[in-house]
């Protein structure tokens, strides 16, 4: 009884630790971004110079126009191509079906570097496409479809078809079947998906750094350039706030509407 | 007319036209491109020189180059491993004895797999570097005299990937261990077999499903990453994912950085269909 109660309490310590360790550099960020110590390395009284400073970056503010442009005119055109994709792929039976879906699957399962490294050779060796807004919107929309693909996906699989059938028998055409019966059933899944797909867009690094070119600033691309100079990090504490902040009010989101999924 | 009997079959292609036509133009076209690119070589000035040459790969595979492609593969072994050890036991833990706190901490498994990675490892380097926040205290109370070098080595970079790609790992597995049947277990004890047993005879193989989707979700992204070694590493422990940053945007040698991404593709597929071979379709309905 003794030893089982000892194991109990180191398994309890286990946890905490990972916790622990998967937290802490966030939440000292964090706080760091409102202390008054000029590197942020300590706490130094409470402030709020770092956020003002930010606001007052014009550097800054503009690459935060460009990641929520960006990243909602991603989400939208992937949310609803994908849907779209999803329907097509769950209702008929075709040709190359199969590896349409693997296919889609591709750019979800490869690394992000290799995505981000083909398109950067397709827009400058074959499309010519200059590099800027539009390039970095198709390489985020080329990520960001599959993903609402399979999340409708799996939505669709769960979905009681009957009521399209009978809308079609009650003599209803195909676009009032989508707005009555199809849109509602699967508006949750697709909310989810464009929950997803925000915050991915809004975090890209990776494939946005091989596919900006010059000149063009999102968020992450703007913390970067900041973290080159090791002296002025504590402006970057202020921004990082918001990319914690937002997943959690993204998770919020997709748990209340799964709950109504589901109720 | 012909023609208007053929269109008119194709119903679904209102559907999924717009996804399949972006993915052919935008993901399969590109890797076509690649994988033409590799087999070419570059000029001096970085020009495109066509001509047929398997230089690339030869390049790639002999010395310092090699290393660093056998390095990758190693790191993300490494991190996967880890990331289990860790991963499983903790989601166990918590469906098992999570109670009311179930919810709080499965969430606070999933906020950081959302959270930005650059921001995640930057704010590693914050607490490990120097200045960095952890010498700052330990100097400021006397336990060191000289700061710790606590970066830019290997152990830095893979702690960076178990760092990021736990969550990924984790959840997977939990999600399994939640679909669970709890009557199988029951069953398993009143036959006798005791913990240990019912563990690796019931448990482990009802959640292989989960630990499958869980591997290729935290090694296939941890073998081609390069940001860990680029923040962590400070450029000086290299991976894959280092070469193509290195070939397509410091040097501009573009032939030699399509034959590695060329590499990272197919040993990726490779991992893929191993993974289906073993642990069966499960996995992957898992992951979709």
């Amino acid at each position: 009884m003794k030893t089982g109660k000892i194991a109990d309490i180191i398994q309890r310590l286990g946890v905490i630790l990972v916790y622990i360790v998967l937290w802490m550099p966030i939440i000292i960020l964090v706080v760091m971004s409102f202390s008054n110590h000029a590197i942020g390395l300590r706490w130094q009284g409470f402030t709020l110079q770092w956020y003002v400073q930010v606001l007052n970056t014009s550097k800054a503010m503009e690459a935060l126009k460009n990641s929520l442009f960006i990243s909602a005119v991603a989400t939208v055109v992937s949310t609803i191509g994908g849907t779209l994709g999803a329907y097509g792929l769950y209702k008929y039976k075709f040709r190359g079906r199969g590896a349409l879906r693997m296919s889609v699957l591709l750019p979800i399962t490869i690394p992000y570097v290799v995505t981000a490294a083909t398109l950067l050779l397709f827009f400058t060796q074959v499309v010519r496409i200059p590099l800027g807004y539009i390039s970095i919107i198709i390489a985020h929309i080329t990520f960001s479809a599959p993903l609402a693909v399979f999340i409708v996906l799996g939505r669709m699989a769960r979905v009681d078809w009957t009521l399209e059938e009978a809308s079609a028998d009650l003599g209803a055409g195909k676009l009032t079947t989508w707005r009555k019966v199809i849109a509602p059933v699967l508006l949750p899944a697709i909310l989810i998906s464009a929950a997803l797909i925000f915050p991915w867009s809004f975090n890209d690094f990776t494939i946005t750094y091989f596919v900006a070119g010059v000149g063009t600033m999102t968020l992450p691309i703007y913390i970067f350039s900041l973290m080159q100079y090791s002296m002025t990090p504590v402006v970057i504490n202020a921004i990082s706030s918001i990319f914690v902040v937002l997943p959690i009010i993204g998770l919020l989101l997709v748990t209340f509407l799964q709950r109504k999924e589901t109720a | 007319m012909q023609m208007v009997k053929f269109l008119s079959k194709q119903v679904h292609l209102p559907y999924v036209g717009p996804v399949g036509l972006w993915v052919i133009i935008f993901v399969i076209i590109p890797m076509g491109v690649a994988v033409y690119l590799s087999f070419v070589q570059a000029g001096s000035h970085g020009q495109i020189i066509h001509e047929f040459t398997i230089g690339n790969y030869r390049a790639l595979f002999t010395g310092e180059r090699l290393m660093i492609l056998a390095r990758s593969l190693q790191y993300a072994v490494v991190t996967n491993i880890v990331c289990l050890l860790i991963g499983y036991p903790l989601a166990y833990w918590i469906v098992r004895h999570g109670g009311r706190f179930k919810f709080l901490l499965l969430g606070l498994m999933i906020v950081p797999s959302w959270i930005s990675q650059l921001l995640r490892l930057y704010a590693l380097r914050r607490l490990g570097g120097d200045p960095g926040i952890i010498n700052s205290i330990l100097l400021g109370l006397g336990v060191i005299s000289s700061p710790l070098k606590m970066l830019f080595n290997p152990t830095a970079v893979v702690f960076g990937l178990i760092y990021t790609w736990l969550p990924f790992m984790m959840l997977p597995i939990y999600a399994s261990l939640e679909g669970l049947d709890e009557s199988l277990l029951e069953a398993s004890v009143d036959l006798g077999a005791t913990p240990l047993n019912r563990f690796f005879t019931v448990t482990l193989p009802l959640t292989k499903g989960g630990v499958f989707a869980g591997t290729i979700l935290c090694l296939i992204p941890a073998f081609g990453d390069w940001l860990s070694p680029l923040i962590l590493g400070g450029d000086r422990v290299l991976m894959a994912g280092s070469l193509v940053r290195l070939y397509f945007i410091n040097v501009g040698n573009f032939p030699l950085g399509a034959a590695v991404a060329v590499i990272l593709t197919a040993a990726v597929l490779l991992m893929i269909y191993i993974f289906i071979k073993l642990g069966g379709e499960e996995a992957v309905e898992r992951l979709v």
